[in-house]
């Protein structure tokens, strides 16, 4: 009797264990450091959250050696800005034009896993439901996403979220088509809520300097517009006279003063840049920048660069693609100055703005102006947000030219200027003149942006950059040309082989980083 | 502690004073006359017994007409009736084939005689983990049985080590269950790292485990349960595997006191060899300059370790109760200077039975404190060896020693001293000082346990435990800290985890004979297990963030709340219902059944939280079945199929947004791809196997052969950049690993004689594994490790053994030629792969010397096949420092057999410079840096002395052994050794980037018992 009972309770105590405690396991399964989807979407914070992520990786604001990887060792220094002194990978690498794998797949990775991905999201949960954070998601995406179809030609655009084995990569002009889509759409949205007095959901959520004002969206979404436009000029210039002047031609227009401007402003963090530079001593000035900068006495260079440590009172920069054998050789020239110095980073410029309607007055569009006042209103705008004076000498000044370049330890690098052009607008100079001009200031104004001017350089030619000494491209890039492209990455060729296939076919040229992408044509830019 | 010993004699001498009647003194020896030591003496009825010393000899105080029994594990226990005599000779005769009635304590501490068992079980004895000891009683079970990989961390003394049984089999966990007393024990880590380049958030380190903490004196012994079948009961946390752990328990009438005393000297065995005949270029990181000789200072920075253990043990049992204490510490310094361990161990144990012995109440509680100054980390960050061993050469070693920092007047702090500024490569002893970090370690254990014995048939149990253990990790970087590294104010890491696990079951046991011919026996139980890992609270001021005031490390002092994160690793409850039954014939045929259901919180919201699994096993004695020859003492021959289930990660299936660190939007960690559910994984394995004894029990051997299959494997993958769910991993059953192997113990007693006899033991396994069904979406692969910018990557592949290791190869014509640029740079293929981090087939000697009072013990270990890489070799050939790039520009230049791809110009040498720094370097043409992991070392050697207790009188038992621990390799190829892993978790296997060197051990051990 007493064993059934002992029996009965056994089996009853484990019945109730099982019975009881089972209801728990949701609560047991959920991690008390997360925030729940129902949560979330207080505040619509479920759609702000992936703003940050987006606004945060244009440009890699953290970890700085991502930036680095992204951005600092590749379009900052084939744009002519920077240099490293640091001899990476025993001096075969980016710089030399031996494209490192493993640096350059973070352009990739960190555009598609915090630009892409945030605006796909975001679509997900607002199209046609919040179309006002729609409209903002497709600006920053085009803005994120053109600097990665300009580095590698075809990419995953319209194909990106499919859950197909094979992601299809999109042409370059696709992807160029669906941008100016996509703002056209943005534009349309935003005017409409704006002229209808709406008031901006978007304040709290935005990073730029814009406080969420729909207008200002508008004006930079013009203006992105306008470098897209011009960007295509030489492959499609009748789309692209059609898309610049629609730009110009929208109500609000493009970015006409400083406050205008398109700039990540952190909370957090300062310029990558800074602490690369400073800390790291890892990019240096450039040698083309001493040339021209120096060349020219232009008075932007102490907020660009610091005096050198090594040569006192001397702006020094170091030549990229030289033989280095000690870091310490060049470490202690001119490091970058205080305009990296400061946790807003700049993307776009209102000087921009003006030079790209310079050229496209040169080209004969309807800009709303002529070409030499905007060429001079850009330089202007651009003395002005670098609170720099002098502008109105500087721009004017047709004697001075870029100097000479030395290197004071190793003369093997030194070189004649080669961006021989003076300052002074000069209707009787040739259109090729002018345009050489006109992106030359281009080029100091975007500083330390090395993406655009990369582009800049590969559509124009411009400016004239010191060629590099050592090529370990293996003949893939020419030394004259420099890279065109960077080749699809290692985490594609490895996840997505056959998307990777699509794009080389679409690429129309072998996968290394002297094939041309679709707008950079071999032709004359006249 | 003085006093405490001496508490223990007065104690001890008590209780003998209180004796009466007269001594006896006797022997116990085999029927051929060898002593048997420690044999129990016990006189029958009474709670007064001891041991046999040494060599078979025993005093024992007893009236006449009292009973003394003998027991020896394997012998018969023989009973004696004290007549007049006062001298007694006793010969115990082994137990014979017909009556092995050797007990092993299976799953759940389930007690089961050996023959009956239908899997393969292996028992390594106390004195094995004791005799050559490590501070990480694992450590010491390499070798010594089969079909168990033991890898050891590179995270020093105090480091984590990886126990795989019978090959990998799961992409997310292969270590074995530890269990204690049949009781599941948490044998949780803060962390393995997995990054090739090293991480930022304070360097590579290992974050230890449980099982590294205990003190091996604890416990009785060990038992192996290799298979599926031996872990069914266990569920999914047995699928592995289990490792049970016995605790020691008090011998019935005897007080007994132990104390031992280890000392170990460990040295720098096996580094790099470097060039000492050119220095650096002027103010250049790498050593490509002027010829000129050098020191090689490397040796100079690596310092004699020394480990020293003490622990003491009391214990007293009478026939109702028994007590056992113990304690131990280690104090230990490493051979990296400023590298030091401190371990404390408190053990109770305590059992009684009462209500007339119905009754029986155990419990015990174990408390282990540890704290590591400066860990040994790998990779390229916060390690001091990059410094050492990369030092542009030229440079005096010595200075920066002496002269790690020095003031800096404009920032009026003292500021590191080191002649470059290189994330890879700082100061050593600046990173050793300045960059100090301390772990801590502490781990509870409590179990209570209540037996009742309802009848002769049945019993019923109940235990309860909770493990709880605290890890904390400090970090203080003081400024000047390298750039990469460090905010220019210094940063401050300190992370605080904590884990625990609560287990409770109730089992019934029924033990029975239904006739004359057939028994019954069975186990059935419930058990419920709830864990949390890892709750961890991490704060990090960050290196762009950074601290206000320079080197004052505290959380209100960071610049921003970024680095500072609350996770959880782990939280589950699973929930079991079991079964466990044998049906015994004739004690000759052997039926196991087992089943199990568990309910595991991890499946919530899937189809079915819960899930069944069997196991079926057959064995059958074939000496009581067939006529054999008379030298054949035993045969047994056993199959068994089994399935072992396995619940998925926590908190995929109940989904929350969260930070992770690094990415910055709350986003899931993990969740299924769409259109995809979850469901547990399912391990089957079959099992065949024969045991033999023969000539007298001299050669003892046992083959097994296994076949396992692992199914629907959940898997947790890094999810493709932008993939549309937003997770930063996917989670999903799919693959498949199947396991093939065999094992072979022999056991020879080659010679037995009075004066001298040797025994030997080889453990022999092979296992062969493939992993498939890998999703074509992930490209037929899973990365254990990513490649980052380095050319290293491990990876499972579709049809392929597990742990594929992945590198950069040189690109070759069909003649295979190396191309080459017009540049003269080399043409390189993609990642593909260049070796198996799995060794095929292993094998372990072991051999015990007996000579008089002298004992000896040879343990030989080796691993043949797989494969290593060394980014040590790369990164130090690309900057010029190793001897083989030394040797290269001597020799002028380094031969290859190539070709110039534009023109076919053949190409036979190459400037040595220009090769390493292409070929060598952490992002090189790693596949020329792959070496053949095959090894075979003198893995312990102890000679032993038994020391003749009649010198000290109230000594009953003491020894003094000399003992090495890898001594040397007979035989090795690669650069370092392959023996030790950057990680005990799955990634970084294979592969060395800066780990600590290997040690060589050798010393003194000390044991005594009153």
């Amino acid at each position: 009797m007493k064993l059934y009972n002992i029996k009965k309770t056994t089996i009853i105590i484990s019945l109730l264990i099982i019975v009881s405690c089972t209801d728990n396991f949701e609560e047991i399964n959920t991690n008390p450091n997360g925030i729940t989807p129902e949560l979330f979407e207080q505040d619509f914070n479920h759609i702000k959250g992936g703003f940050a992520p987006m606004f945060n990786n244009i440009q890699v604001l953290t970890p700085e050696w991502v930036y680095q990887l992204q951005q600092g060792l590749n379009c900052d220094i084939w744009s002519g800005y920077m240099a490293t002194p640091t001899p990476f990978a025993g001096g075969v690498n980016n710089t030399t034009y031996s494209l490192v794998d493993g640096w350059n797949g973070f352009i990739w990775d960190y555009a598609y896993r915090n630009v892409m991905f945030n605006a796909y999201d975001i679509a997900n949960k607002t199209k046609d439901k919040y179309d006002q954070f729609y409209a903002l998601s497709l600006i920053l995406k085009v803005e994120g996403m053109h600097r990665v179809t300009d580095t590698f030609g075809p990419i995953i655009y319209s194909d990106f979220g499919s859950q197909a084995s094979i992601i299809e990569y999109d042409s370059q002009e696709d992807v160029y088509n669906l941008m100016f889509e996509e703002l056209d759409f943005a534009v349309a949205e935003l005017t409409t809520r704006y002229n209808a007095g709406e008031e901006s959901t978007f304040v709290s959520t935005d990073l730029s300097g814009y406080n969420g004002d729909y207008k200002a969206w508008v004006k930079f979404a013009n203006t992105l517009r306008l470098r897209l436009a011009m960007r295509i000029v030489k492959v499609n210039p009748v789309l692209a006279k059609l898309e610049a002047e629609k730009a110009i031609a929208h109500e609000f227009g493009v970015m006409t003063v400083n406050e205008d401007l398109f700039k990540i402003v952190s909370p957090v963090y300062t310029n990558p840049i800074a602490t690369i530079s400073n800390s790291w001593l890892d990019i240096r000035m450039s040698a083309d920048m001493e040339s021209i900068l120096r060349g020219y006495e232009d008075p932007r260079i102490a907020s660009y660069f610091n005096i050198s440590s090594q040569f006192l009172g001397e702006y020094k920069g170091v030549r990229t693609g030289i033989e280095l054998i000690a870091k310490a050789d060049h470490q202690d020239f001119s490091g970058i100055g205080e305009v990296v110095s400061s946790n807003e980073i700049v993307l776009m410029t209102t000087a921009e703005a003006y030079f790209l309607r310079a050229e496209g007055a040169l080209r004969g569009w309807n800009m709303g102006g002529i070409a030499q006042d905007f060429y001079e209103q850009g330089i202007e705008m651009s003395f002005n947000q670098r609170g720099v004076s002098g502008a109105a000498a500087y721009k004017v000044d047709n004697v001075k030219t870029p100097i000479a370049y030395v290197d004071p330890n190793f003369s093997v690098n030194n070189s004649a200027p080669v961006n021989n052009v003076t300052i002074a607008w000069n209707d009787s100079d040739s259109n090729e003149i002018k345009l050489q001009k006109i992106i030359t200031q281009k080029w100091i104004g975007g500083f330390p942006e090395g993406q655009e001017a990369w582009s800049d350089y590969r559509r124009t030619g411009y400016p004239k950059l010191f060629p590099v000494l050592v090529n370990y491209s293996g003949g893939t890039i020419t030394t004259q040309f420099g890279p065109r492209r960077i080749n699809f990455v290692q985490s594609e060729r490895t996840n997505n082989p056959g998307g990777v296939a699509s794009g080389v076919s679409k690429l129309g040229g072998p996968d290394n980083g002297g094939t041309r992408i679709w707008w950079d044509t071999t032709g004359p830019n006249f | 502690m003085k006093k405490f010993i001496l508490l223990i004699m007065i104690i001890f001498t008590t209780q003998f004073s209180f004796a009466q009647v007269k001594i006896i003194n006797g022997t116990v020896t085999d029927l051929g006359g060898i002593p048997l030591p420690s044999a129990n003496i016990i006189i029958k009825g009474t709670t007064r017994g001891t041991d046999s010393d040494f060599d078979g000899k025993f005093s024992i105080e007893a009236k006449v007409g009292e009973t003394l029994m003998i027991s020896y594990i394997g012998y018969e226990t023989q009973s004696i009736l004290i007549g007049t005599e006062t001298i007694i000779k006793i010969q115990l005769k082994e137990s014979s084939t017909t009556n092995l009635k050797e007990v092993i304590v299976t799953s759940l501490g389930i007690k089961k005689t050996r023959r009956s068992l239908t899997y393969a079980a292996q028992e390594i004895k106390a004195e094995e983990l004791t005799r050559v000891r490590d501070v990480n009683i694992v450590n010491t079970i390499a070798g010594k049985v089969a079909g168990v990989t033991v890898t050891k961390s590179a995270g020093g003394t105090g480091g984590s080590t990886k126990v795989i049984i019978r090959g990998n089999s799961s992409v997310s966990n292969n270590q074995p269950l530890y269990v204690i007393d049949g009781i599941p024990m948490l044998n949780s880590g803060s962390g393995q790292p997995n990054d090739t380049f090293g991480s930022l958030a304070g360097g590579n380190k290992d974050g230890g485990d449980v099982i590294s903490l205990i003190n091996p004196d604890d416990y009785d012994g060990m038992t192996v349960l290799k298979g599926a079948a031996a872990s069914v009961l266990y569920g999914s946390q047995g699928a592995n595997g289990v490792i049970l752990l016995s605790s020691k328990k008090g011998k019935i009438g005897k007080v007994n006191v132990t104390a031992s005393s280890v000392t170990t000297f460990e040295t720098a065995a096996y580094l790099p060899e470097f060039q000492t005949d050119y220095i650096a270029s002027p103010g250049a990181d790498e050593s490509w300059g002027a010829a000129q000789k050098t020191n090689n200072h490397v040796k100079d920075f690596f310092e004699t370790a020394v480990t020293q253990t003490t622990s003491l043990g009391y214990s007293m049992a009478s026939e109702n109760s028994s007590t056992a204490f113990s304690f131990a510490n280690v104090s230990a310094s490493g051979i990296i200077p400023e590298n030091n361990l401190k371990k404390n161990n408190f053990g109770i144990r305590q059992t009684s039975k009462i209500f007339k012995d119905k009754l029986t109440f155990a419990a015990n509680a174990n408390y282990t404190s540890q704290t590591i100054i400066n860990k040994p980390v790998n990779g390229f960050y916060f390690n001091p060896l990059t410094g050492v061993y990369l030092m542009p050469r030229g440079n005096d070693f010595n200075y920066y020693k002496d002269n790690f920092e020095i003031f800096d007047p404009t920032r009026n702090l003292m500021a590191q001293n080191w002649m470059t500024n290189r994330d890879i490569m700082q100061n050593p002893y600046w990173a050793i000082n300045r960059n100090k970090s301390e772990d801590e370690n502490h781990f509870f254990n409590g179990a209570i346990a209540l037996t009742y014995k309802a009848t002769d048939w049945l019993s019923i149990a109940s235990r309860y435990s909770y493990n709880r253990i605290t890890s904390s990790f400090d970090k203080k970087i003081y400024a000047t800290t390298q750039g990469t590294l460090s905010h220019p104010n210094g940063r401050y890491i300190n992370e605080d985890s904590f884990s625990a696990q609560r287990y409770a079951d109730l089992i019934a046991t029924i033990n029975t004979k239904i006739n004359e011919n057939f028994s019954f026996n069975a186990n059935i139980g419930t058990s419920i297990t709830n864990t949390l890992i890892n709750q961890r609270t991490s704060l990090d001021s960050g290196i762009s963030a950074g601290l206000q005031y320079a080197n004052w490390f505290t959380l209100h002092n960071f610049n921003n709340n970024n680095g500072n994160y609350q996770t959880i690793d782990s939280k589950k409850e699973i929930q079991s219902v079991f079964a466990a039954t044998t049906f015994g014939y004739k004690d000759r045929l052997f039926l196991d059944l087992a089943g199990r259901n568990d309910w595991s919180s991890t499946l919530v919201n899937s189809d079915n939280i819960g899930f069944f699994y069997p196991s079926v096993g057959l064995t059958g004695i074939l000496t009581e079945m067939v006529e054999m020859p008379e030298f054949i003492n035993f045969g047994k021959v056993r199959a068994t199929f089994a399935q072992v289930g396995n619940d998925i990660y926590p908190f995929i299936t109940s989904q929350t947004y969260y930070y992770n660190t690094g990415i910055s939007d709350p986003r899931p960690n993990a969740g299924p791809k769409t259109g995809t559910t979850l469901k547990p994984e399912l391990k089957s394995e079959y099992e065949f196997g024969t045991e033999w004894r023969m000539f007298n029990n001299r050669l003892n051997f046992e083959i097994s052969y296994y076949s396992s299959e692992t199914k629907n494997q959940y898997l947790q993958v890094l999810a493709p950049v932008g993939n549309r769910e937003g997770v930063i991993y996917y989670g999903f059953n799919a693959g498949n690993i199947e396991n093939k192997g065999i094992e072979a113990i022999i056991k020879g007693g080659i010679i037995r004689n009075e004066k001298f006899s040797w025994d030997t033991t080889i453990n022999f396994s092979k296992n062969k594994n493939r992993v498939n069904g890998i999703p074509t979406e992930l490209g037929g692969r899973l990365n254990l490790t990513e490649a980052g910018v380095n050319s290293y990557r491990y990876a499972l592949i579709e049809g392929r053994p597990f742990g594929v290791i992945e590198g950069i190869n040189f690109k070759k014509d069909d003649q295979g030629r190396i191309l080459l640029n017009d540049d003269g740079t080399f043409q390189r293929t993609d990642f593909e792969e260049v070796g198996n981090s799995n060794p095929d087939f292993m094998l372990g000697f072991s051999n015990t010397f007996k000579l008089g009072s002298f004992t000896a013990n040879v343990l030989l270990d080796g691993r043949f096949g797989g494969d290593v890489m060394s980014l040590t070799q790369a990164q130090n050939d690309a900057f010029g420092v190793s001897k083989a790039s030394g040797d290269a520009r001597n020799a002028g230049g380094v031969a290859i057999n190539g070709v110039r791809a534009s023109d076919g110009v053949p190409v036979t040498s190459v400037d040595a410079q220009s090769y390493y720094t292409q070929v060598g370097g952490r992002a090189g043409i790693s596949g020329e840096y792959v070496y053949d992991a095959t090894n075979v070392s003198v893995r312990e050697v102890s000679i032993g002395y038994n020391i003749n207790p009649k010198l000290f009188p109230f000594i009953e038992k003491a020894s003094v052994s000399l003992i090495a621990r890898n001594l040397f390799f007979i035989y090795k190829d690669a650069p370092f050794d392959p023996n030790i892993a950057l990680s005990t978790g799955e990634g970084l296997q294979g592969v060395d980037i800066y780990g600590l060197p290997s040690t060589r051990s050798i010393g003194l051990n000390l044991n005594i018992t009153f």
